[in-house]
Order: structure tokens, then C-alpha cells, then sequence
């Protein structure tokens, strides 16, 4: 059996030096032998060049000293790069271990960890300050070793040119080594408070990053400020110290070091001058004293660093020294299969503060047995859901899951056989299909085919959510090149099946007409850019574009319906708050308004020509966006549509002409990249504000999908879909229901659902209540806290709490004949 | 060049044909002309094809709708049965109620032929009028005329005929 390894915060700093870090060690310490070698050097051949090739004036002796002196030189440059490179290696190789292991103690502690800390303090802890003392423990061994071998050398070499005068100039550093220690602790204590507050602001600022609506809602940014301020302002006042201390340090030390050479002057001085030390050696002395500053002053550096990265070091660990209740996952056997068995005997739940939340709860359940969890709010419910997935460490009385006794199962067990779906769902960062895959990965059991997700997507009523994802989605040529002439197929099915049935509430894409619900830019172009400078945004920045329409004489006139524009919409919207809801039918945004009512203003003393050219673009960019089926505060006028009309069809030429490829003209026979995969298949813009109509279209057009067996492919690619920060592009109903299909895929024995149905509306409830009677019930044990009373009757035992006890428990029928507590929550008292 | 302006035509824009439309209603009849603008901006023109329904009975939705043109008919089902109400013509403003607050469909409003209707959603009214927070006592007053109006009418004319009804009388008195 493999022997544990203690955990990353019981690890000494120490403890990093040599772990796995042994060869790159080893190697910096014959790089490091040879550099004091070269180091050491130079002051020889310093000595031997006065003393010998100039006292003896031979030229050969000059070279020979001086090309030993260069070729030590070069070679101590090189030794300094290699040691700095190791360093650096062994530096980042530990931050990068230490980051792993630290993420992976974290991620394992307790639930309740996390509810008392906030989720910034461990961010800055993981990105932050793990850097110091990795750093330290780049430079732990190469750096002590290396300058105290220089130093010492230095010092020997001192010792043999001239003892006395040695011994004097070295008589500083015991006096430095007592006093700076004094000042590095001022240093040390500040550290450690700077440590701390520094996860505190960084867990505040987090909080107020997740509360961003509160603080929006209750316009709090002034509150939030204050809240900040404080912390702030404590935090600039112990970097102050902080510094004062260590700059401190480093003053002191150089205060010390430039005694050095006064002492060696006045003492080495008066020697010469008594011809008892000869003129080469003094100046051999001298240089060699300055080289031991250097050395020094990166002992002493190294020092600082070693303090800074032993107290940050520290104060992090000591913060996630918490130990964890249960096993992640078991050693020595694979996850245990449990039967669906569920007892509790004599729970009882208090928190921190000591409120007693579950009071001697007592249950029995047989495999397949399906009980509902009702009652007030705050009764208790949702905290027995979450002893039962083991979220809550037991503390009194027993649970057994199968037969075992939870509080020995370990994670990795209870994952395997128990399937938990809180309210709140949350939903990872990427696409539909990761966060669907979530729970079967995690398990690193065989994954779930193809068939095995669409069946699921069915059963919890998502599948229409992801096909409509897929069909959402924009044709991509690369990624989505194989369907294409399978689109094409289903379009041309779509448009003679049904096009007459639906001209009147599809535009279709027609190279002839003037499409009422596209902009003016994309009747213009008839077609997507592919190339940026063509997209609707930028054309009013595409010299080429403005050329033609001058050519065209259209410029004048659509910066006259720019100015008509502006003017009705500053009319309307002009006092409105900047909403969506206002300027969703508008071809302004709301922060536009003020620059055009400026615009406006010019106008009335100057006329349109007179406007400066940034003005008239804006102009000409904001009726380029103009779409008459859409923004209905302008009419266009039949003239100027056919004016577009025609100039639509010599702008192709010219693009096919100068610049073919920039972009993909509408062709009913080709795909239209960029654009939604359901606008493909339609072939035109469908008419906003009817949403029945659009419901049968989308029915019709998922009929021609399944006749050219294109379903699966558009499900795949709705599977794809991004779901944003915390599931932010989904509802909170289709959230739920893919955390339900989340655990449905793993099948779990035992299913917790923790009033997973809240936000879901009347028919996607009864569908989820009748999947779990028909498929679930007799298979896999369910527990679901309810909350809604009128989908309970089916289940096959209902306990109804109360201040954290289970008040009553029988049949839906035993409990409403009894009139008890059921009774009286279903308002029938 | 001349000024580019004076090349555009005079035909009457959507937005001001709605807005033409909206002050003749006498559910809007209060109001002044700023609100009237945004109501005439955010309303939408639908189109229903004949026997299309513009609401169906028991159907709870929040919108009201100004017949643009065309014929509606409403249609009461009960016991199995359908029954046509009445029909509206072309100027008709029917559902004001549904933008004070939630209220279940009594009956189905269809398209006798092919119609065009100005549709006002509440969520869009109501954020419209909370900007111009003066304006709701005028709206109650007007919704409590009409109230009155029918009752007193009915009264008037049509009490004797009723039969058994004349007990349930006086939604007035709300």
C-alpha cells in the first residue's frame, strides 16, 4: 500500500528544496563550483599583472595574465546566466507543484469551508503569493552555497594577501549579521499582516463581483466603496511599514559594506606608506574587498526572501489547514456499488453557532422506494437532502446508504451511487455538452453514448432547448462543412413544400426585392462579409464602400435618412433610461443618443454639408443599420428602395471584380456562413412577433431534419453551445433541467433532488414527475424535497418536517385521511 | 447640390400612422402626447390571416390590440358550443384591461379576414408609463368611465330584457 503523503499544509518550506527537484540541485552545484573558481581568479591575475608583466615590464606575461583574466570573466558571465536559468526552473517547477497541490487540498475541504471564506481569498492565496516562496525555493540552495563559497574565498584570499588588515575589514559583517535580523523581523511582522489583508480584500472583492446585481439593484456603488476604502487604506499603511523595514534592511547593509574600504585606506595606507605592504597588494586588496560586497548583498537579498517566503509560506497554509471529514477516494478498493437502500437512525443537524436544524430524524428506505420531503421553509428539508449526498458532515446519529455507514464512505463512493440536484444548479464555464458530461466524467466510468444523451435530452424536455441551440448556432464553413449539402437538401425541400404557405411571414432572400427586415447595409451587400472591412458595422469605414455610394449618389441620401433617423429617435427615446426594452426597435444604442442630439444640434445652424466627416459617417452608419420592418419610425421611401435595389446588383460586379471572396453573396444554393444554421434551412429573415407561427416553422423545418436524417447532427452542434459564466445564456428553467439530465446520465442508484423543479414551468414538471414514476420508480430510490404539493400524491411516502423533525410519514392518502400536518400545509384546515 | 432633404417624400412613417391611430382610442384618450409617442413607437403591427386566432379563450396573455384593418370576430365556447359575441371593425382597441394587470382570456378573438392589428404588450406599456408617473390616475378614470358607462347602459336599456340576470348586477359597484 502506497504511504500517504501528508498534505500540503502540514509541508514544510524546507520540505520543497530537494523534492523532485534533486537533479536540477545537483547540477547547480557544480555550475556553482565552478563559477567561485572564476570569480576568484581574476583577483590573482589582478595582483600578478601589476606585481610581475608591469613591475617587470614583460609584455608576454601582460597577455598571458590578461587573456586568463578575460577568458575567467567570460566564463563566471556564463556560470551566472546557467545558475540564474536553474534557479528559475526549479523556482517555477515548485510554484506549479505547489499550485497543484494546493488546488487539489482546497477543492477536497469541506463544503462549509467554502461558506465561510470567500472564493477571492483562495484565488489571491493559489495565484498570488505562492510566488514568494517558490521563489525561495529556486534560489534556497544555489545562493547560500554560491555566495558564502565566494565570500569565504574572498575572505581566505584576503586572510593570505594581508592578515591584519583582513581581519580588520571583515569585522563588519558580525556587526551587520546582529543588527539586520532586528530590522527583518519589523519586516516579518508587517509581512504577515499584509498576507492577511490582502486576502481579505481580494475575498471582498470577489463577494462584490458575485453581488453585482445587488449592488446595481440598490445603486450601492458608494457603499461598496466604503467597504473597500477601509481596507485599502489599512493595506497601503503595512506596505508602508512593510517597506520602510525592508528598504530598511538593505540601507543598513550598505552602510556596513562602505566601511570596508575606509578601513582598508586608512589602515592599508599607512602600511604602504611604511613600505610594509607593497602597492599591487593594496590594490589587489582593495578590489577584492569590493567583491565581497556582492556576494553579501545577495546572501543578504536571499535572506529577505527566505523571511518573506517563509511567512507568506506559512500564513497561507496555516488558512487551508482544515482537515476534511471523509476520503476523497478509497485506496485500496474500487468505488463501492451500493444497493438502494437508505437509513437514518437518530440524526441530529446543528450548526456552527449551534441552532439544531435536523432533530432526531429517523427514515427507512427500500431500493426503488420514492419518498418526498415536505413541509415549511426552513423546516429542515434541504438540510436533510444534503446529509443524506454527504455535503454535511454527520455529527449525531447514522446514516447507512446500501448498508454502509456514510461517514466511512468516501467521496468518490457516494459519486458513484448518489445523484444530488440542488435548486440552484451551477453550471461550468464552456458548452452544453461539458456541463452534461460533468458528473459521467468525473466518474471516469464508460462514457455515455450519443444515444444514451439524446435519450436523456428527451426524458428532461432539453432536447427541444438543444436542437434549438444547434439550430441557433452559425454555419460554420470549416466546422460544419459536411452538412451542408444536406442543408442545402432540406432548404430547397423547405421553400417548395412550404414557401408559398409561409410568404407572408418570411422574407425570403430574394437577389430581386428589397428585404424589409434586413438593414439597408445588408441589402446593400446581399450576402455576408468575409472579410471584416464588409460586416454591417464597418462598412461606413470602408473607403471603397463610400466611394461607390458617392458614385451611386446615394451617400447624400442615406446620410439625409441618418439625419430623419436621428431626429425621431432622439424625438421619442430622447428622455426614456437607457433600456433594452426602449432601445431594442431602435437603430441607436442608448449611449449614441447624446452624440447624435449633439450632432442634431449643429444642424440647426449648420447645414448637413457643413458637418464634419466623423459626424456624416456616423450619420451614414446609423442608416446603414436602418431596417425599415424593424425600426418603424421612418418610411423609406419606394424611390430610394429602388435606387438600393439597383446599386445592390453593381456592387456585387465590382466586389466580384476587385476583391472576389470578400463576400459570400446569398445563393440559394450555397450555405451562408456566419449566419444561424435555421436561417440557412429558411433562406430568409423570419417576421418578429409571431411566435406561433415561428413554432410551426421550427416544427416543420425539425420534420425536413428528420427526413434527411439531420437531426442528430444539428443536436450535436446545439450540444456545442456555449452556456456562458455560471449558465448566464440559459434560463434558470433549462438550468435546471440540465442539471437533472447532468445526473440522470450517470444513473445513480440514489437520487437526491433538492426542489430541482422550482423553476421549471407546469409542463416540463409533470414530464420530469412522470419520468421519475415511470422510469425510476422501483429502480433507483429517490428522495426529493417538494415544494409544490401537487405533485407529491404519486410518491410512495411523504414525510412531512416541521422544525427540523419529521412530523408525519405514510402514503399521500394515510397522511390527508389523518388531517395532521400534511393536511394543514395542503391549506385544507 | 441642393439640401439633401427637401429629395425625400412625405409619406407618413408606421410609427406616426400608429401614433395618428392611437390618439383616437378613447382608452389613450387622457393621456398626453409623450406617452403617446413611445406607446405608437413600441407597438407592434401583426398580421393574422383569416380565421387565425388572436387570442383563444382561458388563455392568459398580456396584450392589447388596435384593429388596424381588416374584421374580427369574438367567440365565446361553452358546453361544447361555440358562440360568436360580436364582431369589431377596423379602429376597434380590445384586451386595455390586459395591460393593467394579469387577466384570463374569456374569450377567442379571430380574424374574420385577413387583419392587421397595432399589438401593445403590458411589459412594454407599463414600463412606458413609469416614466410619466402622473399619468396613472387619468388611466383609472378612464377605465372607471367605461365601467360605469356599460353598466349605466345597460341599465338603462336593457334591464327588462334580461330576465334573471337583473341579481348579478352592479360591477360597478367593484
Amino acid at each position: 500500500m502506497p504511504k500517504p503523503r501528508p498534505p500540503i499544509v502540514k509541508r514544510s518550506l524546507a520540505s520543497w528544496i530537494f523534492e523532485g527537484n534533486l537533479p536540477w540541485q545537483a547540477l547547480l552545484l557544480a555550475v556553482i563550483g565552478v563559477f567561485v573558481v572564476t570569480r576568484v581568479l581574476p583577483l590573482e591575475m589582478q595582483k600578478r599583472i601589476v606585481n610581475e608583466a608591469i613591475g617587470r615590464r614583460e609584455v608576454d606575461l601582460l597577455f598571458a595574465y590578461g587573456t586568463t583574466y578575460l577568458a575567467a570573466v567570460l566564463l563566471s558571465s556564463a556560470c551566472k546566466y546557467g545558475i540564474q536559468l536553474i534557479e528559475t526552473l526549479i523556482a517555477q517547477r515548485t510554484l506549479a507543484r505547489m499550485r497543484r497541490a494546493l488546488l487539489e487540498h482546497v477543492l477536497r475541504l469541506p463544503v462549509g469551508f467554502f461558506r465561510e471564506n470567500q472564493p477571492g481569498s483562495v484565488v489571491n492565496a493559489v495565484v498570488n503569493e505562492l510566488a514568494v516562496p517558490s521563489n525561495f525555493v529556486g534560489a534556497a540552495l544555489s545562493t547560500p552555497v554560491a555566495n558564502l563559497f565566494t565570500l569565504l574565498s574572498f575572505a581566505g584570499y584576503l586572510l593570505w594577501l594581508n592578515p591584519l588588515l583582513a581581519v580588520v575589514s571583515l569585522a563588519i559583517y558580525p556587526v551587520a549579521m546582529a543588527v539586520l535580523p532586528l530590522l527583518q523581523r519589523g519586516a516579518n511582522r508587517a509581512n504577515q499582516k499584509r498576507v492577511d489583508l490582502s486576502r481579505t480584500f481580494s475575498g471582498r472583492i470577489a463577494e462584490s463581483f458575485n453581488g453585482i446585481h445587488e449592488i446595481h439593484g440598490h445603486a450601492a456603488f458608494g457603499l461598496e466603496q466604503r467597504r473597500f476604502e477601509e481596507l485599502i487604506e489599512r493595506l497601503r499603511k503595512v506596505r508602508i511599514v512593510w517597506s520602510l523595514f525592508r528598504y530598511g534592511v538593505k540601507s543598513a547593509n550598505n552602510f556596513f559594506t562602505s566601511l570596508g574600504p575606509f578601513i582598508v585606506f586608512l589602515l592599508g595606507g599607512w602600511l604602504a606608506i611604511r613600505g610594509e605592504l607593497e602597492l599591487g597588494a593594496l590594490v589587489a586588496f582593495l578590489s577584492a574587498q569590493e567583491k565581497l560586497y556582492d556576494p553579501w548583498k545577495e546572501l543578504i537579498e536571499f535572506y529577505q526572501v527566505y523571511q518573506e517566503g517563509k511567512v507568506t509560506y506559512r500564513r497561507t497554509m496555516e488558512f487551508f489547514d482544515v482537515e476534511s471529514p471523509v476520503e476523497v477516494a478509497p485506496l485500496d478498493r474500487p468505488p463501492l456499488r451500493l444497493e438502494g437502500s437508505l437509513q437514518v437512525r437518530g440524526l441530529d443537524f446543528l450548526t456552527e453557532s449551534g441552532i439544531r436544524l435536523l432533530q432526531d430524524i429517523q427514515l427507512a428506505l427500500r431500493p426503488g422506494e420514492h419518498l418526498a420531503l415536505v413541509g415549511f421553509s426552513g423546516s429542515g428539508k434541504s438540510t436533510l437532502a444534503l446529509c443524506l449526498a454527504q455535503l454535511h458532515a454527520v455529527e449525531e446519529g447514522r446514516i447507512f446508504l446500501g448498508g454502509h455507514d456514510i461517514a466511512r464512505l468516501t467521496k468518490q463512493d457516494i459519486a458513484a451511487n448518489v445523484g444530488l440536484v440542488s435548486q440552484h444548479p451551477f453550471l461550468f464555464e464552456g458548452t452544453l455538452r461539458d456541463n452534461l458530461l460533468y458528473a459521467c466524467r468525473a466518474l471516469a466510468a464508460p462514457q455515455p453514448s450519443l444515444d444514451d444523451i439524446i435519450a436523456v435530452l428527451h426524458q428532461t424536455g432539453l432536447f427541444a432547448d438543444v436542437l434549438r441551440f444547434g439550430l441557433n448556432a452559425p454555419f460554420d464553413p470549416e466546422r460544419h462543412g459536411a452538412i451542408a449539402p444536406s442543408l442545402i437538401r432540406v432548404r430547397r425541400k423547405f421553400q417548395e413544400k412550404f414557401g408559398a404557405r409561409f410568404a407572408e411571414v418570411v422574407e425570403f432572400y430574394d437577389a430581386a426585392a428589397y428585404l424589409e427586415y434586413s438593414s439597408i447595409a445588408e441589402n446593400l451587400l446581399f450576402g455576408t462579409a468575409c472579410r471584416t472591412e464588409f460586416a454591417p458595422p464597418r462598412l461606413a469605414a470602408n473607403d471603397g464602400v463610400i466611394d461607390f455610394l458617392v458614385r451611386e449618389a446615394l451617400l447624400h441620401r442615406l446620410v439625409n435618412v441618418g439625419i430623419r433617423l436621428a431626429r425621431q429617435t432622439v424625438d421619442i427615446l430622447g428622455n426614456l433610461p437607457p433600456e433594452r426594452l426602449f432601445f431594442a426597435q431602435s437603430p441607436m444604442t442608448a449611449e449614441e443618443l447624446p452624440v447624435f442630439r449633439r450632432t442634431l444640434e449643429q444642424l440647426r445652424r449648420r447645414s448637413p454639408e457643413q458637418l464634419s466627416r466623423e459626424d456624416t459617417l456616423r450619420l451614414l452608419e446609423l442608416a446603414l443599420r436602418f431596417t425599415p420592418g424593424t425600426h418603424k419610425m421612418l418610411e423609406l421611401g419606394d424611390e430610394l428602395r429602388a435606387r438600393l435595389l439597383a446599386a445592390r446588383l453593381r456592387l456585387r460586379r465590382e466586389i466580384e471584380r476587385d476583391l472576389p471572396g470578400a463576400v459570400a453573396f446569398y445563393d440559394p444554393e450555397a450555405p451562408i456562413p456566419a449566419q444561424p444554421i435555421l436561417k440557412n434551412i429558411v433562406f430568409g429573415n423570419t417576421l418578429p412577433a409571431r411566435p406561433r407561427i415561428q413554432e410551426q416553422i421550427l416544427q416543420i423545418v425539425v420534420q425536413l431534419l428528420i427526413e434527411k436524417d439531420l437531426l442528430e447532427a444539428i443536436v450535436e452542434i446545439g450540444m456545442e453551445a456555449d452556456v456562458g459564466t455560471q449558465g448566464d445564456k440559459l434560463s434558470g428553467g433549462q438550468r435546471q433541467k440540465l442539471a437533472i439530465a447532468r445526473v440522470l446520465l450517470k444513473s445513480p442508484r440514489i437520487l437526491i433532488l433538492d426542489e430541482a423543479t422550482s423553476a421549471l414551468d407546469n409542463r416540463s414538471q409533470t414530464r420530469i414527475q412522470n419520468l421519475l414514476e415511470t422510469r425510476w420508480k422501483g429502480r433507483s430510490t429517490v428522495v426529493a424535497v417538494v415544494h409544490r404539493l401537487d405533485i407529491i400524491e404519486p410518491y410512495d411516502r411523504i414525510a412531512v418536517m416541521k422544525a427540523g423533525k419529521i412530523v408525519e410519514i405514510g402514503t399521500f392518502a394515510e397522511l390527508m385521511a389523518r388531517k395532521g400536518a400534511l393536511y394543514e400545509l395542503a391549506g385544507k384546515r | 447640390m441642393n439640401s439633401p432633404e427637401s429629395a425625400e417624400p412625405e409619406r407618413g412613417s408606421e410609427y406616426e400612422e400608429n401614433l395618428e391611430l392611437l390618439r383616437q382610442i378613447d382608452f389613450f384618450s387622457g393621456f398626453p402626447l409623450e406617452p403617446l409617442k413611445i406607446f405608437a413607437y413600441l407597438g407592434a403591427r401583426q398580421r393574422f390571416r383569416a380565421g387565425e386566432a388572436l387570442f383563444e379563450q382561458g388563455e392568459e396573455d398580456a396584450t392589447a390590440f388596435l384593429l388596424v384593418a381588416g374584421r374580427l370576430r369574438l367567440e365565446r365556447e361553452s358546453g361544447g358550443r361555440t358562440r360568436t359575441i360580436r364582431f369589431f371593425e377596423a379602429g376597434a382597441f380590445i384586451g386595455g384591461l390586459s395591460l393593467l394587470g394579469d387577466c384570463r382570456r374569456l374569450y377567442t378573438l379571430r380574424a374574420e379576414e385577413t387583419s392587421v392589428c397595432l399589438a401593445l404588450e403590458r411589459e412594454k406599456f407599463s414600463r412606458a408609463l413609469e416614466q410619466f408617473p402622473g399619468q396613472m390616475p387619468r388611466l383609472f378614470q378612464t377605465v372607471v368611465d367605461a365601467i360605469v358607462g356599460w353598466e349605466e347602459n345597460f341599465l338603462e336599456k336593457m334591464a327588462e330584457d334580461c330576465g334573471g340576470c337583473i341579481p348579478r348586477l352592479g360591477v360597478s359597484l367593484l
